[in-house]
């Protein structure tokens, strides 16, 4: 078989858009190469044989007959619950929050068994973040602060250009642990997390192991992170004092940062019910309007829920019991959709090897028509 | 689709030089039309007045820069819930609206037609997909071009046709309507190392050209490219005491090609030796009134809550340093910026005064209402829903003048407010400034007027001595000859139309394009044209002139 491509890999947050497949035999090769990228077209390219396309109670059942259910069950819920949108597209996103607002659920993106990942900081105080591309072609030093793309997401370091642009750039590691990622710093900061905080705060107007000196000898300069550093107790305030220290040192130079998500991240959802209800990530409908949630565990009200799986097996999943299954298009892989990238950019996902299962966002949309009959 | 007679209302429809002729306007099948027969609706008008659906020339509805905000200002939405009904999609109000309540708002205002100025080309996906969630209104949306690393080099190399194919490939990429220029080089500057151009002749580092040729290259390109809507220039040093040469500048480069510049109240700025800020605005006033080729919106500023959002991320960082509690800074790689600061404009502040006061001087000393349109740079200026003031402002001499008496009197002592500048707006002004006047200068042939054959976008009003009231709420709200708004209720949805328009260009280009492509932005070439029918379709062409 030809290669395919280029086409958009969702693996991670970075959503590579020169990414060509080639089958060979049972494997498949990817170039450029990447790891995660290989698994993730892997574990979504090859047909599910004899799949169902839907189960009820577990037995195999017809895409009718299980939306038919579903939408029994989302109507007798007393609290009902959207959440997953791991890696889902922006059209997925779309149909979700127009059903989470018809049926007056409570919409949380993330992993339901994921660690908690902090509250939010940039609405208290803002934010300064750019593109891929600005931190690549500006950046004369970037700190990735505990964290480990080079697991995570194993190509950010060469689509920031560490290999491939710019002489003289460095690459900061703040990380105690050996990772593939501190094996690639020009400078290894080894302080324990508990010193984060301390750091943060004393960065906006001194020196901490060489690393002030190195930020205020450059005109432009980038912090990567994510839940390594805000995320479990104390995070919001962690992140807040990144965002202090990014807006103290801007007033001198140029200073961005780059959160990176939990792979493949939610970021096309958050973005679509920030525009459709005003808030992201923890949204309740149930009041007949949009509330921001403000909690650190899910509520334990809720009596329904409905999964939206992007995984190698995925699916709408509905029912506290996971009464229904209805199998869904790969998106990326069966089916096209638009996807925003850790930084906000939308890109469209192809679909190489595309088949007959109904997307998502299609499923959400006949389930809502499925309430309201 | 039914026929509706509006009958007897009193109809100013400046641009069939009709002004408050009392007279029926029949709609069928979207359209204006001559007639309808004795089935049709008949909406009773009499007493009432009849204009075409607002059209708003500049505001910022949609895209990633408005949805940061939302997502920076989480409580100023809290008080400012809508319910779900049968009808409506819920959602949150406040400045910067969730989606489907600024469809509705602007809908409940008797707007149909709505440009947000400033996308991103990289994020055309999401602008796109916003627009298409916010129901009510027609929607386009400008292209930013001004700080496009790929176009400075093809203006580097003087590549004037290359530039003028480029652009157009651009829209054709896009789904975009309209190009416009942001502060062209300085927000590349700011990128770099948080610097700036100062004057358009300023060079940009590391690209050997200046904003000046940046606006001759693209104003030109798009003036040649015949697009139905000029370029539309947010020119150099936006706020900075003193830029009024710098827009005049900016004007006498641009002379002789068509150009909007947007929000002209924060460019027309003067400064005394103390580098206090003072106004110019008859000076630009005049200049317009000299140049039938450049037109204006006026970014008015009302006291009260806004937000800052711009692709002019060096204003908010003054704006931060100014004070400001929040600031979001957002840069796109190879395109543009983004700024986001929340703002109070207070009647108090002499600065705030003034810039108030310099407003009302555009709107008021202009001879030439089609040159000089009504915005507040929504929500940059104060939110959409303030227009119904500020057209009270405009038609209620005494109403401002008291208003003019709550605000800071060395302000407004320092404008020609105070010169016995006593002018009353008609109905028939307001109409060219909301509507006629925008929807021409959109090059929108359909849009904002009555005449046989145009778009059935009509609001009728009461007529209140009140214009305020008369303003904030229509009897009715007919979109593409539907009723979408019955005495202040929103009685049916709509999803609107995506305009963009089309230009001939040599398809050649991508082969120009691609290598320019390939060593700057992260998203391959290949993939950055925005091509999914979900997106673009449907959507009324509009074609270039040449």
């Amino acid at each position: 078989m030809p290669e395919l491509g280029p086409v958009t890999c969702a693996g991670c947050g970075l959503l590579c858009d020169d990414v060509t497949v080639e089958e060979l035999g049972e494997d498949l090769r990817l170039r450029p190469e990447c790891r995660l990228g290989a698994r993730w077209f892997s574990e979504r390219w090859w047909p599910l044989a004899d799949a169902p396309a839907a189960t009820i109670d577990g037995q195999p059942a017809e895409i009718d007959a299980a939306l038919m259910r579903a939408g029994e069950l989302l109507r007798r819920a007393r609290r009902p619950q959207l959440r997953g949108f791991d890696g889902a597209t922006v059209e997925d996103a779309r149909a979700a929050a127009a059903l989470a607002d018809r049926i007056g659920a409570l919409v949380t993106t993330g992993r339901a068994d994921g660690p908690w990942p902090g509250a939010p900081a940039a609405p208290l105080r803002g934010i300064s973040t750019a593109t891929l591309g600005e931190i690549r072609d500006r950046s004369r030093v970037v700190v990735i602060w505990r964290e480990d793309p080079e697991t995570t997401h194993p190509r950010l370091l060469e689509r920031l250009g560490f290999g491939s642009r710019g002489a003289g750039r460095v690459l900061v590691v703040i990380d105690d642990r050996d990772t593939a990622t501190t094996a690639r710093a020009d400078l290894r900061l080894s302080w324990p997390p508990e010193r984060d905080l301390d750091a943060l705060v004393t960065l906006c107007d001194g020196d901490v192991d060489g690393l002030y000196e190195r930020l205020a000898a450059v005109p432009h300069a980038a912090f990567v992170y994510g839940s390594g550093l805000t995320g479990g107790a104390g995070g919001q305030r962690r992140a807040l004092a990144l965002h202090e220290l990014v807006r103290a040192m801007s007033h001198e130079r140029h200073v961005v940062t780059l959160e990176l998500p939990r792979a493949p991240g939610t970021r096309s959802a958050d973005d679509v019910l920030a525009w459709q209800a005003g808030y992201s990530e923890r949204v309740d409908f149930a009041s007949g309007h949009p509330e921001l949630v403000i909690a650190t565990e899910p509520l334990d009200d809720v009596d329904v829920t409905l999964n939206i799986e992007s995984g190698p097996g995925g699916g709408l999943v509905v029912g506290s019991a996971s009464e229904v299954w209805i199998r869904t298009a790969r998106a990326g892989v069966s089916a096209a959709g638009t996807v925003h990238r850790l930084d906000g950019v939308p890109l469209t996902l192809q679909a190489p090897r595309p088949d007959h299962a109904p997307t998502a966002a299609v499923l959400l949309t006949r389930l809502l028509a499925e309430v309201e009959r | 689709m039914s026929a509706i007679r509006i009958a007897g209302g009193r109809v100013h429809d400046p641009a069939n030089d009709v002004d408050g002729e009392v007279r029926d306007v029949c709609l069928e099948d979207g359209k204006v039309v001559a007639d309808v027969g004795p089935q049709a609706r008949r909406i009773d008008a009499r007493g009432m007045v009849v204009l075409p659906g607002g059209v708003d020339i500049h505001a910022h509805i949609a895209g990633p820069k408005v949805n940061a905000a939302r997502k920076l200002l989480p409580e100023e939405r809290r008080a400012d819930p809508l319910d779900r009904t049968e009808l409506l999609r819920s959602g949150t109000g406040g400045i910067v609206p969730s989606t489907f309540v600024t469809g509705y708002r602007y809908s409940l205002l008797g707007y149909t037609t709505v440009v947000e100025a400033a996308a991103p080309p990289l994020a055309a996906r999401h602008v796109l997909a916003e627009l298409r969630d916010t129901p009510m209104i027609d929607k386009l949306f400008l292209i930013l071009m001004g700080n496009n690393q790929v176009l400075f080099e093809l203006i580097r190399q003087r590549a004037a046709s290359r530039i003028k194919d480029a652009v157009a490939w651009w829209l054709e990429a896009t789904g975009g309507y309209g190009v416009k220029l942001v502060n062209p080089g300085g927000i590349e500057r700011f990128k770099q190392d948080n610097g700036n151009v100062h004057s358009i002749d300023d060079e940009v580092t590391g690209y050997g050209v200046t904003p000046r040729q940046v606006l001759e290259a693209i104003g030109g390109a798009v003036d040649e490219l015949g697009l139905p809507h000029p370029v539309h220039v947010h020119a150099n040093n936006l706020g900075v005491p003193g830029n009024a040469d710098t827009t005049l500048d900016t004007m006498r480069t641009l002379s002789g090609r068509q150009a909007h510049f947007a929000h002209l109240q924060f460019h027309s700025y003067g400064a005394n030796p103390g580098r206090t800020l003072t106004s110019r605005a008859s000076e630009l006033i005049e200049y317009l009134g000299d140049h039938p080729e450049i037109t204006a919106d006026v970014g008015q500023v009302m006291f009260g809550p806004a937000v800052t959002m711009t692709s002019d991320g060096p204003v908010s960082a003054t704006l931060r340093d100014l004070g400001g509690d929040k600031w979001l800074n957002h840069d796109t790689e190879v395109e543009t910026g983004c700024g986001i600061v929340p703002y109070t404009y207070r009647a108090g502040s002499y600065v705030h005064a003034l810039q108030w006061g310099i407003g009302l001087e555009l709107f008021l000393l202009g001879r030439n209402p089609w040159q000089v349109m009504l915005s507040t740079d929504h929500p940059n200026g104060g939110s959409f829903l303030s227009y119904p003031k500020l057209i009270r402002l405009l038609m209620d001499r005494a109403y401002r003048e008291d208003q003019m008496g709550r605000a800071n009197q060395r302000a407004i002592r320092r404008t020609a407010l105070v010169d016995g500048l006593d002018r009353e707006y008609t109905l028939n002004e307001i109409a060219i400034i909301t509507r006629a006047g925008p929807a021409r200068r959109l090059g929108l042939r359909d849009k904002g007027h009555l005449g046989v054959g145009a778009d059935a976008d009509v609001t009728v009003y009461h007529d209140r001595a009140d214009r305020e009231e008369m303003f904030a709420t229509p009897r009715y709200v007919i979109k593409a000859g539907r009723v979408l708004v019955d005495d202040g209720e929103l009685c049916r949805t709509e999803d609107g139309v995506l305009f963009s328009s089309r230009a001939d260009f040599d398809p050649d280009v991508s082969r120009v394009l691609e290598p320019l492509f390939g060593e700057r932005y992260t998203v391959s070439f290949a993939h950055y044209p925005v091509r999914d029918p979900a997106l673009r379709e449907p959507a009324r062409v509009v074609e270039a002139a040449t």
